[in-house]
């Protein structure tokens, strides 16, 4: 996997265009909203790898309410929630609620972009396992289906050899 | 990590053969380097043979335990291969149903054995209930058994991460038999009280549990030499109600090392009957 499809969601439009810039120049590819709505419309369209998220937001959708909506329409969309006032209890909140991590603003461009890759890290090994895992399964189907065949005749064999033996031994 | 040497590998594979039956393969020497990494931390062992005779020292097992629970392969998943799963539906539960027809309640006993963190037989528990209409006309057994007191203690709390019920679970199966917790999944108690689960070394044989009608032991003798092959499917036998089924895994062959079971075929599905 060499790089994330991100959504950015803050309704701080100055933030917003410098956060897609840093993600940008980690070479991911990034598209932005500016209220949850907005989100889970662009969610509803495209596939994301990941959802970068202010926590407090003006309308009827908080961070919170789009990280269950995100979890809710594919739970494989990470979800990094990012607030002025971050507070353990608060980010304890989120985490059991699915999300990924838990950013204090200003955010630090490095510390979430060294998050994502993370996120990249656990997704490309997450698809090495599903790689290596059908892999596994091609193998084992055509072997298992040669040992039932072969298991049957074994069977068949070994039913036929003591119904000989048993009239040999009638026989003397 | 420290290495093992070839001399070591022997001693080490005979002592893990004989307190477990798995074989170790002396190709695999890395995997016992990486699994028992932290358990030489731990001891304070800068050996293998130091190790070894620790555990050899220790009369009340708690490290023979622990080299069992760093050294066994849990891998596992929810309706894993489905076919076992649409033989049950379609045939095994049907011809219980129809043998015991007149029994009430009628008695389902399945043992999922070398059941690793429970997803098989809470697999089998889902589909009972999606199969079966009454479940109050049924007296059900459902007992999970494993090696490993660790993935016994998971099976019984019915809690799984997403990475493992993303494994084998429909959306729609999830939602329903499983409660959301974060980032976990845990199991409805309705279906949780439906199994029993302890732990139990397969090279003894089961005591105290009653006879099955079903056996699971999927991917297990694969770990065995044909030695421990055979004394495993000896040791299911002897509790397998008259006509039981056994369903193994699709690799691994049963007629050569053990005489009381009958292959059988089912459309895709393939399963052994106890002579």
């Amino acid at each position: 996997m060499k790089n994330l499809r991100i959504l950015v969601v803050d309704d701080d439009h100055f933030l917003l265009s410098i956060t897609k810039k840093a993600i940008e120049k980690a070479g991911h590819q990034v598209e932005t909203a500016g209220n949850g709505a907005d989100a889970l419309d662009l969610i509803s369209k495209y596939p994301f790898d990941g959802v970068v998220t202010d926590l407090k937001m003006p309308g009827d959708m908080d961070g919170i309410d789009l990280l269950e909506a995100v979890k809710a329409a594919d739970r494989d969309t990470e979800v990094i929630l990012m607030t002025s006032h971050a507070t353990v209890a608060s980010a304890v909140t989120a985490m059991k609620k699915g999300a990924a991590d838990y950013l204090q603003k200003p955010v630090n461009f490095e510390e979430l972009n060294l998050r994502l890759e993370k996120i990249r890290q656990m997704k490309s090994l997450i698809k090495d396992a599903d790689d290596l895992r059908e892999a596994m399964d091609i193998t084992e189907n055509k072997a298992g289906q040669t040992i039932r065949e072969l298991e049957m005749m074994v069977a068949d064999l070994q039913s036929r050899l003591s119904a000989m033996e048993k009239r040999l031994a009638e026989k003397k | 990590m420290i290495k093992i040497t070839q001399d070591e590998f022997k001693v080490f594979a005979e002592y893990v053969r004989q307190i477990s039956g798995l074989c170790l393969d002396q190709r695999k020497a890395y995997l016992i380097e990486t699994r028992l990494k932290n358990l030489m931390r731990e001891q304070d062992c800068d050996s293998y043979m130091a190790l070894y005779r620790k555990a050899r020292a220790d009369t009340g097992k708690s490290l023979e335990n622990k080299i069992i629970e760093a050294i066994v392969t849990h891998e596992t998943l929810f309706f894993r291969d489905a076919w076992p799963f649409d033989l049950l539906h379609e045939k095994l539960l049907p011809d219980i149903v129809a043998m015991r027809e007149a029994e009430s309640p009628l008695p389902i006993r399945i043992w999922s054995a070398g059941c690793a963190t429970g997803q098989e037989i809470y697999s089998i528990a889902m589909m009972l209930r999606e199969t079966l209409s009454d479940l109050r006309k049924y007296a059900i057994t459902l007992l999970g058994t494993d090696i490993s007191a660790t993935a016994i203690a998971q099976a019984e709390s019915g809690t799984y991460h997403r990475f493992e019920t993303d494994r084998g679970l429909s959306s729609i199966r999830l939602r329903r038999f499983f409660v959301p917790m974060g980032n976990n999944w845990q199991i409805r108690d309705d279906l949780r009280a439906m199994t029993t689960f302890k732990t139990h070394h397969l090279m003894q044989p089961l005591r105290g549990s009653g006879v099955f009608d079903i056996v699971f032991c999927r991917n297990v003798a694969i770990y065995f030499d044909a030695e421990g092959q055979k004394r495993l499917f000896d040791n299911l036998a002897t509790v397998m109600a008259r006509g039981g089924r056994l369903i193994t895994g699709s690799t691994e062959s049963v007629v050569n090392v053990c005489s009381r079971f009958k292959p059988e075929r089912h459309q895709r599905a393939f399963f052994y009957q106890l002579r």
